[in-house]
Parts: structure tokens; C-alpha cells; sequence
């Protein structure tokens, strides 16, 4: 469990890069993909797009139980990814949150990405991101 | 072509069954079915086996767990895992190869030890995964879908509560199930949280169990019993959130296709069905699932179990058993359990829980898979003929 698995996707999983459907527009992240999830097009047109370092929870939960190396509760949500230049759709990925409180989230919040070690492979830190409520906006 | 009927059901009581092997569940399924086909069945008249399991214990991933179980050894046996719809998907599998007439006579049985985890569940939050799933557990994947709709209609938590509360009464009722105990709305709301906005009694148990039933050819099926069960349709469909619908947040459109692949089959519609076992494996689940099936509008299904119309003396009664919340949630066996149970309420033998007369019945599961990335749906309509 180590090794070519993070090595996959991760220019994608460190700098936020995502693919998009030349056909659909539907945005895939962070798997470089030849084929479109949503409308099917195989082989598909993929163009890299720049996603944007904070999102808008679309909904989340709040987990009371994981395994032992995840502290609890733990805030996790499906966030909207938007693009870099503000066209186009967005990205759809699950977030840790980090930092944050269930009080200070809701649907539509928007988070920012902070990057953080993740895990340890067992020889190496796996790094990206987490999301937070920004700081300016902490009572 | 022939239309496959089923013509018999072995069910076992679900629990906490430690002092029983996965071959002891399997076998006492088996057996089950062997003594209820009611003009009898010899194993000899097996033409080939589907085997539902996700094999959570470790114990027999490859069909011939099935035949050493059984001392089915010549006969073809096929494994399928299709996350929780494992055991519907086993069914819609049998059902297609008699329908085809490759198959006259096919055993479907479905079996799970949830109990010999020490981990549990809790162990597919997938850890060492960045994107696909990382710390979501089932209670998350499903509770995301409770937040969304709470805030996007005028679902209330007690009208989720309720779901919960109906089934376990239902549960009370039904023999087999493993959860006895009947709960108010505010008893799910004052236990333990899972995962916000989930309670514990929002939750089905950890269990263990297993199921068989028998599917025949039309010409065949009065060879076992006089009182046959058609399959009329059947469905089985794939989604992902990820897709960027906004109904796949509140809702599962796999279930949606794959009831409309069945409701197309079987030349019915959502308006036809008067009993269904649903996915209750949390109390949203079921709610969101009225939608999904078409028993109401979008969004309404809150007031949809607030005006009663799934509960017992309902006119659209859902999961009479006590459904997954109060039976049960044993993912090989939990499919093709709610298989028998539509079997007994068609044929009018479902005793404490028997609806009044229903003519068609509905199966349905929902499963998560790929990290919690990916939804599944199977559903099977039945019918009398």
C-alpha cells in the first residue's frame, strides 16, 4: 500500500488540477480521464483546468466513529470545486474539514483549502488538501 | 423465453449468530428452502446456483462455498457482489438465465457474517485514500443525503425518525428479525449520535444471516408448488455524486433508473405496487427512496410517511418485515431476504405483518461502492400471475 497509487494523480491531488469534457463540460478530478462520466464520450476531448484553492460545501456530515487515526467528530462535506478562471462548472469532490466546528458550517458554506500531511504511506508524507471555514470569518 | 417464477423461500432467524460458521448460515438456508418448497424439492432438480456475499468474514469468496455448503459439487455456481444489492443482483441474475431457459430450476442464496469483523464496517472509511472516500463511512455517505434534504425541502427530522420508528414496530411483528423492540420518535432522536445528522436508531444493526429462495421456468414452477410468484421485472443501475447532478445529493438516481428498467419490464408502474421492501439500511434512505421509486413526488417523502401511507395499515405499505432497520443488514442475504419476504406477502402467508391482498410487490436496494464514491441499485417486481 504505498508507492505508484499516490504517484497516480499527484500533480492533480497537490495543486488542485482538474479535466474537463470539451463535450459536456462535466469536470473530472482528480483522475485524468479518456472517457466522460456524465455524457459518455469515449474517447473523450479532456482539457486541464485550474481549480481554485476553496470551495462551497454542497452538504456534509459530522462523524462521531473511525478508525483510530482519524480524530473525531469529524466534519467531512461534498464540495464544489469552482475553476480558476470562474468559467465553466465546477469540480464535485469530498473534503475532510480541519479546524472546524459544526456550528460554523452549513449548506453553501464556503471553505478553504488548506494543504496538510494527510498520512504516511510508511516512508513518505502524503500531502493535500484539507478545508476550513477561512480564519477572517472565526468569531 | 419463459417467465420465471419463484416457488420457494428459506429464511432464518437474522442476529448476532457467533456460535454460527458462514457454512453453518449457509447451510441452514438451505435447508430452510428445502423444507418450505411446499410439494418438495430434491437437490438433484438444481440446474445451477447465483451466490450473493460480499464475504465480509473471509470465509467463502468463490462459489464453492456454495457447494460445500450444499454438496452442490456438479452444479454451476455463481458468485456475484454487487455491494448492498448483492443479493437482489444474484436474484435478477437467477431470474435472466431461467428466463432465457438455461436454467429451469435455480437456487439464489444469499449469506453474510457481519459479526466476525472485529473492525467492522468502520474499516472501509478508506484511510489511505485521498479523494475516493477518505473518512467516509456508511452512516456519512447516507447522512450527507439527510443534511441536503433537510435544507433543500421541508423534511423534518421527526419525519425521518419516523421511518425509524414504523419498522421497528413492523420488526416486532416479524419473526426473524433481529432487532425486537419497538421506539418513539424522540428515542431515535435522543440516542447516540452515528454521524450528524444520523442516531443511532437511525442506524440498521450489525447482523448476521442468510437467505434461498428457488426460481423455476413457468412449465416447471407447479412441479414445487400450486401457488407460484411471477417475476415480472427486474432493474439494476450505477451512479456517482460526482457526476454533478443536484438530485444525486438529496437522492439516488441510480435507484430511479433501475426501478424505471423494472417498472418497464414488468408493464407496471410505482401506482401498481402494494407492497415493497425497501433500503432501509438508515431510516433517509428509505425516506429518500419513496421518491426514487415514484410512491411520491420529489422531495415529499417526509409527508409522504407522515400521512401514514407506508406504515403496516398503509395503502402503500413499506418493509412489513421491519425492513434492514429492525431485521437486519446481512449484505449477502439481505437482498434476497426481502426476495422472500414479497414471496410470503404475495402468496398471503406473511402472518403478523400481512398486508391486505397485495396482487404486485417491489424489491429494492441501494449500495455504495468504489470508496463511497459509487451508488448501485437493483430492483425486482413480482407478481401474482
Amino acid at each position: 500500500m504505498s508507492g505508484p497509487r499516490y504517484d497516480r494523480t499527484k500533480r492533480q491531488d497537490q495543486r488542485l488540477i482538474g479535466f474537463e469534457c470539451q463535450a459536456c463540460g462535466w469536470v473530472s478530478f482528480p483522475e485524468e480521464k479518456r472517457t466522460c462520466k456524465r455524457c459518455g464520450d469515449a474517447p473523450a476531448e479532456m482539457e486541464e483546468v485550474q481549480l481554485q484553492e476553496r470551495g462551497e460545501i454542497q452538504t456534509f456530515v459530522v462523524q462521531q466513529y473511525l478508525p483510530d487515526d482519524i480524530e473525531t467528530p469529524q466534519p467531512v462535506a461534498i464540495v464544489d470545486l469552482p475553476q480558476e478562471d470562474g468559467d465553466g462548472e465546477p469540480a464535485r469532490a469530498y473534503g475532510l474539514l480541519t479546524e472546524t466546528d459544526l456550528e460554523e458550517i452549513d449548506v453553501g458554506t464556503e471553505v478553504v483549502a488548506r494543504f496538510r500531511e494527510l498520512f504516511s504511506d510508511g516512508e513518505r508524507p502524503i500531502d493535500s488538501f484539507k478545508f476550513s471555514v477561512p480564519r477572517e470569518e472565526k468569531a | 423465453m419463459t417467465e420465471p417464477h419463484v416457488v420457494g423461500a428459506g429464511m432464518i432467524d437474522f442476529g448476532e449468530l457467533y456460535e454460527q460458521s458462514f457454512d453453518d448460515l449457509l447451510e441452514s438456508a438451505y435447508l430452510s428452502l428445502l423444507e418450505n418448497v411446499d410439494k418438495g424439492v430434491d437437490p438433484s432438480d438444481i440446474d445451477a446456483a447465483w451466490y450473493g456475499t460480499i464475504d465480509i468474514a473471509n470465509e467463502g469468496s468463490s462459489g464453492s462455498a456454495v457447494a460445500h455448503a450444499t454438496g452442490l459439487f456438479e452444479t454451476p455456481i455463481t458468485r456475484v457482489e454487487n455491494a448492498c444489492a448483492t443479493g437482489s443482483d444474484a436474484f435478477r441474475n437467477a431470474a435472466q438465465a431461467v428466463k432465457a431457459g438455461d436454467a429451469e430450476v435455480a437456487l439464489v442464496i444469499g449469506a453474510e457474517k457481519m459479526t466476525d469483523s472485529t473492525e467492522g464496517l468502520i474499516a472501509s472509511a478508506a484511510l489511505e485514500r485521498l479523494w475516493r472516500g477518505r473518512g467516509v463511512t456508511m452512516p456519512a455517505y447516507f447522512g450527507m443525503r439527510a443534511t441536503r434534504h433537510l435544507e433543500e425541502y421541508e423534511t423534518t427530522r421527526e419525519q425521518i425518525a419516523e421511518i425509524s420508528v414504523k419498522n421497528h414496530e413492523n420488526g416486532t411483528k416479524y419473526p426473524h428479525a433481529h432487532q425486537q423492540f419497538e421506539c418513539s420518535v424522540e428515542d431515535v432522536k435522543e440516542s447516540p449520535t452515528v454521524s450528524y445528522p444520523l442516531n443511532l436508531y437511525d442506524c440498521c444493526p450489525v447482523t448476521d444471516g442468510a437467505c434461498a429462495v428457488l426460481v423455476t421456468s413457468e412449465d416447471r414452477a407447479r412441479e414445487f408448488t400450486d401457488d407460484p410468484i411471477r417475476v415480472a421485472g427486474y432493474g439494476l443501475a450505477s451512479d456517482t455524486f460526482q457526476r454533478g447532478a443536484p438530485e444525486a445529493l438529496t437522492n439516488f438516481p441510480a435507484t430511479r433508473q433501475a426501478s424505471s428498467q423494472a417498472y418497464e419490464r414488468a408493464g407496471l408502474g410505482p401506482e401498481d405496487v402494494d407492497v415493497a421492501e425497501v433500503h432501509d439500511c438508515f431510516s433517509i434512505t428509505e425516506l429518500i427512496t419513496y421518491e426514487d421509486l415514484g410512491f411520491c413526488e420529489e422531495g415529499k417523502g417526509g409527508q409522504f410517511v407522515d400521512e401514514g401511507h407506508p406504515h403496516l395499515d398503509g395503502d402503500k405499505p413499506v418493509n412489513p418485515s421491519g425492513g434492514l432497520l429492525s431485521k437486519g443488514h446481512p449484505i449477502g442475504a439481505t437482498g434476497v431476504a426481502q426476495i422472500a419476504e414479497i414471496f410470503e406477502q404475495l402468496r398471503g402467508e406473511a402472518g403478523a405483518v400481512q398486508v391486505d391482498a397485495p396482487e404486485v410487490g417491489l424489491q429494492h436496494n441501494i449500495g455504495i461502492g468504489r470508496n463511497a464514491t459509487g451508488a448501485v441499485s437493483c430492483v425486482n417486481i413480482m407478481e401474482r400471475p
